[in-house]
């Protein structure tokens, strides 16, 4: 078990390292996350931003079109000089492999998240103060179902030399349950002051769970070199 | 395909035909008219079918994805196609006569209830379904990305299904029918599997028939060079 938590450290590591020393996925992520609300918020107009409640869906905004580059640069980083061969051909498990580029990818979401959502809170007048922790819970939920199932298809889709937009079409449909669900309890916890509700809490848990389980038993076989 | 399963073919269309006309005589002339939503209330008989339907589709996409991924047989890439785009054209129907039936009883052809919400979600999976496969060159990968993809998909079906009962929701979550209403509901469930069946099958016989197309020209391409030929040794 320590065994399989060190590979994991070590391929995470390794993607996170690659990135502290370019900088190139972050930068361009933060700065295409803060265009979009930007741009959403000038779009809006001014009675919408002034709601409150425009926030968490611009936030999704963001963090779809965001995540799906972080997908897209983690796996292309082992596309380089034959790099995923090399991967693969060291002695560890498929799993291990996937386990440590989904947290590649977190790490990078929420650090995109970290830049992005106090920008949406100070220019959507977004009263964050009101549940803190849960608005962190919701979010950490939908992260972890849309990284789990991104970088499943980022591998897939890197494989079969598609273009860039392409990973976008695929994630983003199977994403939707998620945005859903988390823009729904926003709306409840934050527009009409309710505690998080079970159900909500019960489905997003629900499709992290299936999304990781199935993630995890498929890259093996859409993976290659 | 041979005279023999041609003629098999056209009975089953004609019995289909058959049948629909005999569900819309039903609809129309037996079935009493709803009170509260007149004439429009008919678009029920459609739209449940189909949507039922919809289901399977997405589930024999899902059954073949499951057999792709098992077998790596291109059989099972086929079927998954086929029944995927019917799928769609299923799913496309019940939205439709869903924002029907929405226009009247809510005065709105769309709101952003859970289960239109789902359902909307359910046939934009499956129109990305479609669109990517043409985009992935190899077909072996193309097969597999989409069993991967298939499965993926077919989560949103239980949720389409429950989201009348996890999330407040105007969409009825069952309905009171006169015995007449049930009876025609029921007969209206024959002709549209008729026909839903139908379409899977002929469509997955015509994917049979371009795989099979595609698999000579890739032998065509892939003969050896007859010897003496231009590019050998002189």
């Amino acid at each position: 078990m320590t065994r399989v938590l060190q590979q994991i450290a070590l391929v995470s590591g390794k993607d996170l390292r690659i990135e502290a020393r370019s900088r190139q996925t972050l930068g361009l992520v933060v700065v295409l996350g803060v265009l979009i609300v930007v741009v959403l918020g000038l779009g809006l107009g001014p009675q919408q931003v002034a709601s409150g409640m425009a926030a968490t869906a611009v936030l999704w905004v963001a963090y779809l079109f965001g995540g799906v580059l972080c997908f897209e640069k983690t796996m292309a980083v082992e596309r380089h000089d034959g790099a995923l061969a090399g991967l693969m051909l060291a002695p560890i498990d498929r799993g291990v492999i996937y386990v440590g580029k989904l947290i590649s990818n977190l790490a990078l979401m929420v650090a995109l998240a970290l830049v992005v959502t106090p920008v949406a809170v100070v220019m959507f007048h977004f009263d964050l103060s009101a549940a803190p922790l849960g608005f962190a819970a919701i979010m950490a939920g939908g992260f972890i179902g849309f990284a789990a199932i991104g970088t499943l298809f980022a591998a897939a889709v890197s494989s079969s030399k598609l273009q860039g937009g392409l990973l976008a079409m695929v994630v983003f449909p199977v994403s939707l349950p998620l945005v859903i669900t988390s823009t729904q309890m926003m709306m409840r916890l934050f527009g009409e002051g309710e505690p998080l509700g079970m159900t909500g809490v019960s489905v997003l848990v629900a499709f992290d769970a299936i999304y990781l389980v199935v993630s995890w038993l498929v890259f093996e076989l859409i993976l290659e070199p | 395909m041979c005279a023999m399963n041609r003629k098999i073919m056209a009975v089953y269309w004609l019995v289909t035909a058959a049948l629909f006309a005999a569900a819309v005589g039903m609809v129309f002339i037996w079935t009493p008219v709803e009170s509260t939503m007149g004439i429009v209330q008919k678009v029920f008989y459609l739209h449940l079918p189909v949507a039922i339907n919809t289901f399977v589709a997405c589930m024999i996409t899902f059954i073949a994805g499951v057999g792709y991924l098992w077998q790596r047989r291109q059989v099972w890439d086929d079927l998954a196609v086929s029944s995927a785009k019917i799928a769609v054209l299923l799913c496309s129907v019940v939205l439709l006569t869903g924002m029907i039936w929405g226009h009247s009883a809510w005065g709105v052809w769309w709101t952003w209830s859970p289960r239109l919400t789902f359902s909307l979600v359910l046939w934009l999976l499956y129109v990305a379904y479609l669109v990517i496969r043409p985009s992935i060159e190899s077909r072996q990968r193309r097969a597999l990305v989409s069993a991967v993809y298939a499965g993926v998909a077919f989560l949103d079906v239980p949720l389409v299904y429950l989201s009348v009962k996890l999330m407040p929701e105007i969409h009825p979550s069952s309905i009171t029918l006169a015995s007449e209403m049930k009876l025609t509901l029921l007969v209206c469930f024959v002709p549209v599997t008729l026909l839903s069946a139908g379409l899977i099958v002929c469509r997955f016989i015509m994917q049979r028939e371009e795989t099979r197309a595609m698999d000579s020209e890739d032998d065509t391409q892939t003969d050896p060079v007859p010897v003496g030929s231009a590019g050998g040794l002189t």
